[in-house]
């Protein structure tokens, strides 16, 4: 729901890399956004279309990639990635998340020219 | 020449600084900031107005965000709160930025500021807004179940405020399995408060406790 935020400091942060790298165009940018970030790609790539227009990002590729939630199994210690529930798949044991992850939020690369 | 660049650059970061600014800002003025979230009509407003009334010896104001109208900043007012009003127009969370305003138009010092969140479960957990407490308002009715499903929320907070309780028989809410779902991603303490109509609140005395230490420790 609040992916126009975002978007605009995407569009914002390709606007002085493009500036500092002297690229007149961006064609593809990897997104990083873990499972508790709740950004939902469609809406990115909704609000990207219209908020790139004029920047040299217009037209950009966005490519997303997902990283899960951690938990830690309180019975037999295995971390897993969380899915549907916070029961271990070795033992059946309840887990705990492990703090930190699931949270990540970052572009992590961009091509240009 | 077509070039890859890594650059593992953060999002929102505009906003983590404005956040640390303002976490500085409620430091220097002796406030404990208090970002109260939860969904609508769990009771965030009620829980402001019963704390205020369990620790009248303690300076209170609340920065209400609210999708549309003052209704709440108004009631609290009445009460004797400071407040400001901030009308996001959509928007589903309060950022840092309008914190700032909002805490410089209540003008405190020395207290405890409430931020009212926009009435949501999923946004508020995205964006700090340099508070130093975050307490979050689940009742009831909503379900023994929401810590399995809003676990961004749920692994965000510092301290729940479980409302309505005098409402767990007849929705059939099963405690045990809300703290379950909560263990799992929170060590936050619970406090159960029913809060009713004619003045009648049970269990906010333990919550009201609670924030006193933090405001206490504060000063320490």
């Amino acid at each position: 729901m609040h992916e126009l935020p975002v978007v605009l400091d995407i569009v914002h942060v390709m606007d002085e890399e493009a500036n500092k790298n002297g690229m007149k165009e961006i064609t593809r940018i990897s997104l990083v956004i873990g499972e508790l970030s709740s950004i939902i790609d469609e809406s990115v790539q909704m609000y990207f279309e219209i908020a790139a227009k004029d920047h040299p990002c217009e037209g950009a590729k966005l490519v997303f990639e997902h990283r899960p939630a951690m938990l830690k199994c309180q019975s037999c210690g295995k971390e897993f990635p969380h899915e549907k529930n916070f029961q271990c798949p070795d033992c059946g044991g309840d887990s705990n998340l492990i703090k930190g992850t699931g949270r990540e939020f970052y572009i992590l690369s961009f091509d240009g020219q | 020449m077509k070039m890859e660049v890594i650059i593992m650059k953060e999002l929102l970061e505009g906003n983590e600084k404005l956040a640390e600014e303002n976490r500085k800002y409620f430091a220097d003025r002796h406030l404990l900031a208090v970002n109260l979230m939860g969904a609508p009509g769990a009771g965030k407003t009620t829980l402001i107005s019963a704390i205020a009334k369990e620790l009248k010896d303690i300076p209170m104001g609340v920065i209400e965000g609210d999708i549309a109208s003052s209704i709440d900043a108004e009631n609290l007012e009445k009460q004797g709160l400071r407040s400001s009003q901030i009308n996001t127009c959509g928007e589903c969370h309060l950022d840092a930025r309008v914190i700032r305003n909002g805490a410089d138009q209540i003008d405190m010092h020395d207290g405890i500021v409430f931020i009212e969140n926009v009435g949501n479960l999923i946004c508020p957990a995205e964006f700090d807004l340099g508070e130093s407490v975050r307490l979050l308002a689940a009742s009831v009715p909503e379900g023994d179940d929401k810590p399995f499903k809003y676990v961004p929320m749920f692994s965000y907070i510092d301290v729940v405020a479980l409302t309505k309780c005098d409402l767990k028989e007849a929705v059939g809410f099963d405690s045990a399995n809300f703290l379950k779902g909560l263990r799992a991603v929170s060590e936050a303490p619970v406090f159960e408060v029913s809060l009713k109509k004619n003045g009648n609140a049970a269990g906010i005395d333990a919550l009201a406790r609670f924030l006193k230490e933090k405001y206490e420790q504060m000063h320490q």
